[in-house]
């Protein structure tokens, strides 16, 4: 419950603020967001599995978004960074689909 | 259906190392179950747990930031490229009917420039000045005459045989010979397609497009011609004429003369007068004399060793 609030709270925040993000960091967002889901989801899974653990959420989740960003940026410095991006994206979307295929088990049985 | 049967059957079967089964089987973090295993053993401090939760909190705040920032830029892009373009079209239409707008001024001021010079000359000199323009192709004119019609052959026709590359096409060579046969049949005025030539026009091609007075033509070319009346017989009789037959007998180009009665004939654009001047350098043009004007027929430069500049 507190979780969803904080969701919440952030995107009212982000919304409120309307931040304006620098065109350097541009390219990382979309990345940065699949990571992040990543992370949620894997949290969620986790939750509902009842191991749910506050450290490895954070950590899993700061270190997600900080190694699909330098996979990114790495993959720009060397010229392939659309081939490594899409690489990321599949990776973390075959991660992202696993953990919700769990919580479908959860929450429906099924 | 089986692989369910043979995980309830052995449920600890070691998989081959397989990375995108494993990607698949196992995708939650195994830290997790690690964590609660020591958990298990070692349950952490209530200080302890309650500052990890605070960090999840503000982790999840920042999420959603994330999302948000990241929803906001992706729609504020997308509109910025449709933007653009509309902008570039609004522009682009903007322009065209500026520029229309300045060429129908551009007429009418003509016009008025003509009236007022009809009216400051005499009689005479105004009829003079009439007769020059309508020759050099600056004026309408109306008139009897005769109109060339050139059309590409028709596309399927040679399509089928793969004989060349595409249907026969009208050249600019073809339609060149064919004004100039006109103007030696007694044409005197000319226009392809609405374009009056004048006696500094072109007729060139560029690409698969002809251009007359670089302003682009396309087929079917109509070439009008208003002259007197004997002309019709002399361009039919005319070397170019009896081409164009046997070119359009062989190849299905379409090719035809007809006379046509109170043809209209627009005017040309103004040309674009250019004018030789003598060179700056005072050595290179010994007299010295730089008031040589538009169309001055100035003796005193051709003699100058750098034999004109420009």
């Amino acid at each position: 419950m507190i979780a969803v609030l904080a969701l919440l709270a952030g995107v009212v925040l982000g919304v409120w603020l309307d931040p304006s993000v620098p065109a350097a960091l541009q390219p990382y967002l979309p990345i940065a967001v699949v990571a992040a889901l990543d992370a949620v989801f894997g949290g969620v899974r986790a939750k509902l599995d009842r191991i749910f653990d506050d450290k490895q959420f954070v950590v899993s989740f700061i270190s997600n978004v900080l190694v699909a960003a330098l996979i990114v940026y790495l993959g720009d410095q060397l010229g392939v960074g659309g081939q490594l991006s899409t690489g990321v994206v599949v990776v973390l979307g075959v991660r992202i689909f696993g953990n919700v295929a769990a919580i479908r088990r959860h929450l429906f049985r099924a | 259906m089986s692989v369910r049967r043979d995980e309830r059957e052995r449920p600890s079967r070691v998989y081959a190392p397989d990375f995108l089964t494993e990607l698949f089987r196992n995708p939650l973090e195994p830290g997790y179950a690690a964590a609660a295993q020591r958990r298990q053993v070692d349950p952490p401090s209530r200080w302890h747990s309650r500052s990890a939760r605070t960090v999840t909190v503000v982790v999840l705040v920042v999420l959603g930031f994330l999302l948000a920032v990241a929803y906001r830029q992706t729609m504020e892009d997308e509109p910025g490229r449709s933007q653009a373009r509309s902008g570039l079209v609004t522009q682009v239409k903007e322009r065209e009917r500026e520029t229309d707008e300045l060429s129908a001024r551009a007429d009418e001021l003509r016009e008025e420039v003509g009236r007022q010079r009809d009216a400051a000359l005499s009689g005479s000199a105004a009829a003079r000045l009439r007769d020059l323009e309508a020759g050099t192709g600056l004026g309408r004119v109306r008139g009897d005459g005769v109109v060339v019609r050139l059309a590409d052959a028709p596309g399927d026709a040679d399509a089928v045989t793969g004989a060349g590359a595409g249907p026969p096409r009208v050249l600019y060579s073809d339609l060149q010979g064919v004004a100039n046969a006109l103007w030696s049949a007694g044409a005197e005025a000319i226009s392809i397609n609405g374009q009056r030539l004048t006696a500094t026009s072109t007729i060139r091609s560029a690409g698969e497009a002809i251009l007359v007075d670089f302003r682009p033509v396309t087929g079917p070319y109509e070439v009008s011609a208003i002259g007197p009346g004997s002309m019709k017989r002399r361009f039919e009789q005319s070397r170019n004429a009896a081409l164009m037959r046997e070119v359009a007998e062989k190849t299905g180009l379409s090719f035809g003369v007809r006379e046509a009665d109170d043809l209209t004939l627009p005017a040309a654009p103004e040309p674009q007068l250019r004018y030789a001047e003598p060179s700056d350098n005072p050595s290179a043009s010994p007299s010295g004399d730089r008031s040589a004007g538009p169309g001055s027929t100035d003796s005193g430069t051709s003699p100058s060793p750098s034999g004109g500049g420009r």
